[in-house]
């Protein structure tokens, strides 16, 4: 990585961590959803673009982070650091336990058997007495939006050095190759299962940190927006948007599409959902490989690259 | 790399054209509103839309708002939330910071209402909503939050009152629940209220959400033998229970009553006959004994609404009248802009609408009565609230005894 590119990124931290001091109360609020979003999409990037394994799940983690917190801070009055940790051992715990059994599907099997549990866990959810039941929790109400978006902006950056180091690390190096072929690298003495396991586990540990900063943030939690399973869509369009594998993609794949969906939204509102649709299928069909290979691509080819992909990919 | 560049410098300016601006006008008051116009909740959400525009107009036709010397102009910013919660937070979020509001309006169901809120409460701002009515939105003890939909826990309040001055007296009660979050809610207020009354629960059964099948509860009432069945769900589960009792033959002695469905159309034309005797509650029914300062009352009301957007008012649109009606009259009392002031003014109001008489407990939820109804010979007739409208028809005849 060139020292240039590294300083533009400090750059643009920079620039971000600022916002609350000179941005508007709206920037502020778009802010911490869009940076939300970003770790959503990049702890989904561990799981589905590194690993190859198209997790519906991932909401299943963030509705653990999001009761977790709730829970530690509602019902027992502990602080909301506390709560947050506590939402991030439950879903560790549980990446752990399904991650064991359901990691052994593969493809679509995998897929489908990760979007039961979302569901699943909704069911339960409102049925437990200390998690408010079907009624929901409420928390204390804090006039704090700034620090929500420092704490967001923090944990982006985490979970983007998290997923640097695994570009280059021999666990990444691992990962990539289960998702090339899985047996080829069990059989050069890749442990597949833990490396399975431990990338859903890290997956679980930023989705569920995010859910708990969002629970104290909106202060109302209940089970159909803790496990709501278009979270996690939303989670694998913009990864895929931005291209599943590569370190930036993900944020850069979040932060466009929240902008966009936002623009979209207050401006041209019966449409916009239509609209968006079209960007995504517009996107699939000339970057099928998302933003991050747009770049390189147009950077060899020029705009002959575009063409060149619906080619390959026969459309 | 240098067009990934290219894109993350463009970022913050993507940022910053996401916040729109406007500017006020020293004569007007502007109410803002994110509502549902489109997805999931449009259907209801185009209730609070059509009703928020129709009552600002009316209320701006008849002179608008006077207050201290001057005369206002009221106006309204409405957003479209498209039924998606965390959107709806952010547009209260540039509602008041970026087009300057002066206050506030609701958005559809509890749920949002639960979320803009503490929006509400944080800026200071106050908000009239009529969309929510979970308890959950005033037990949190905000100042700035008010609301024109009476609690779930009290639904069965009134029902549970008549039982009272009924003749025979009932004394044993089914109590059958769907277990969505509503539901649940009113339920457990119920069960409070039954306790209180002295009636004895010989059921208590919930059933899943959009469940078609109610044989094994209807075989338990049937056995258990209640005076009363008090049920909580949807207007499709409603219709479903009903033919089921029929066909099950399930007769409780004095009668059977749902939260939903029996003061709808719909409701009597898929039932039929079957719909008969069946009692329910409204918290408004559109009729001439609701005066009104700006519209006449209700009836007119509901001609006028009919007339403007082609279909028929219901509570939610009442209630959503109530609403800018409550700044309209607050603002005058108040004599001053001041969003505190404004606060102060709407906690301490107390006026006639086309919805109700409107004053907000120390919450900031209305206290407001349901009115019990019941479908006698195929005809909706209001039958009690705080004490009978109309004489119901009592004790409900067994399937097999009617004509």
């Amino acid at each position: 990585m060139r020292p240039r590119f590294v300083i533009l990124l400090v750059a643009v931290t920079a620039l971000l961590a600022i916002v609350p001091i000179v941005g508007s109360p709206v920037m502020v609020q778009f802010g911490i959803s869009t940076l939300l979003f970003a770790v959503l999409a990049q702890s989904w990037n561990i799981i589905g673009g590194f690993t190859g394994y198209p997790s519906f799940g991932n909401s299943v983690f963030y509705g653990l982070g999001v009761y977790g917190t709730a829970i530690a801070m509602a019902k027992f009055s502990l602080p909301f650091g506390v709560g947050l940790v506590c939402g991030a051992i439950l879903a560790m715990l549980c990446a752990l336990l399904i991650g064991l059994p359901v990691l052994r599907l593969r493809g679509q099997y995998f897929a489908i058997a990760t979007l039961g549990l979302s569901v699943a866990m909704a069911a339960v959810f409102s049925n437990i007495e200390i998690a408010g039941a079907n009624i929901g929790l409420i928390l204390p109400l804090t006039r704090a939006d700034g620090m929500f978006y420092e704490l967001s902006l923090g944990l982006l950056v985490a979970c983007v050095l998290c997923v640097f180091w695994i570009s280059r690390s021999r666990f990444g190096m691992g990962l990539i190759a289960i998702r090339e072929d899985e047996h080829a690298a069990a059989s050069m003495g890749v442990n597949t299962t833990l490396y399975k396991t431990m990338a859903l586990v890290l997956s679980a540990l930023f989705t569920s940190i995010a859910g708990g900063i969002h629970a104290y943030f909106i202060t109302f939690v209940d089970p159909a927006s803790a496990f709501d399973s278009t979270l996690n869509v939303r989670m694998v369009i913009m990864t895929v948007f931005g291209g599943p594998g590569t370190v930036l993609g993900p944020v850069v794949g979040a932060f466009v599409l929240s902008a966009v969906y936002e623009l979209l939204a207050n401006w041209i509102s019966t449409a916009a959902a239509l609209l968006f649709g079209v960007v995504i299928v517009v996107a699939v069909i000339f970057m099928p490989r998302g933003i991050a290979d747009l770049a390189a691509g147009i950077r060899r080819q020029g705009i002959s690259y575009l063409l060149q992909n619906i080619r390959r990919y026969r459309l | 790399m240098r067009y990934t560049l290219t894109l993350l410098a463009a970022l913050p300016a993507l940022i910053l054209s996401a916040a729109t601006l406007a500017q006020a006008d020293d004569d007007v008051i502007t109410l803002g509103a994110s509502v549902q116009q489109t997805g999931q909740q449009a259907n209801t959400g185009r209730y609070y839309a059509d009703a928020y525009k129709l009552a600002i107009d009316t209320i701006n036709a008849k002179g608008g708002v006077k207050v201290g010397d001057k005369s206002y102009k009221l106006a309204l910013k409405l957003y479209d939330n498209q039924s998606d919660v965390n959107l709806s937070v952010r547009q209260y979020v540039q509602l008041i910071t970026a087009d300057k509001v002066n206050y506030l309006l609701g958005p559809f169901a509890s749920n949002y209402a639960l979320d803009d809120s503490s929006v509400a409460e944080k800026y200071q701002i106050p908000m009239v909503q009529g969309g929510g009515a979970s308890g959950q939105i005033y037990a949190r003890g905000y100042k700035y939050v008010f609301g024109t939909l009476p609690p779930a826990e009290d639904y069965y309040a009134s029902t549970i009152d008549m039982m009272g001055k009924l003749d025979p007296k009932p004394a044993n009660v089914a109590l059958i629940s769907a277990d969505d979050s509503f539901d649940v809610s009113v339920a457990k207020g119920t069960r409070e209220h039954l306790k209180s009354a002295g009636l004895n629960i010989v059921v208590d059964e919930k059933f899943a959400e959009n469940n078609a099948d109610f044989a094994s509860i209807l075989s338990l009432v049937k056995s258990k033998t209640p005076d009363v069945i008090l049920w909580s769900g949807h207007e499709t589960e409603a219709l479903n229970f009903i033919r089921q009792m029929k066909s099950l033959d399930v007769n409780p002695k004095g009668f059977y009553a749902f939260t939903v469905g029996v003061p709808t159309a719909d409701f009597r034309k898929a039932l039929g006959n079957d719909a008969n005797y069946a009692f329910g509650m409204t918290t408004w029914l559109p009729t001439d004994k609701l005066p009104d300062q700006w519209f006449g009352n209700a009836a007119d009301f509901a001609k006028v609404y009919k007339e403007k957007f082609g279909y028929d008012p219901d509570y939610h649109a009442a209630s959503a009248v109530a609403d800018v009606e409550t700044y309209a009259v607050s603002l005058a009392k108040a004599g001053s802009l001041e969003p505190p002031k404004v606060r102060d003014a709407i906690a301490a109001i107390e006026f006639d609408s086309l919805y109700a008489h409107i004053k907000y407990g120390e919450n900031g939820q209305i206290v407001l009565p349901q009115v019990v109804v019941q479908i006698q010979n195929n005809e909706l007739m209001p039958v009690y609230s705080t004490d009978f409208l109309n004489k119901p028809q009592y004790p409900v005849p067994a399937w097999g005894e009617r004509k």
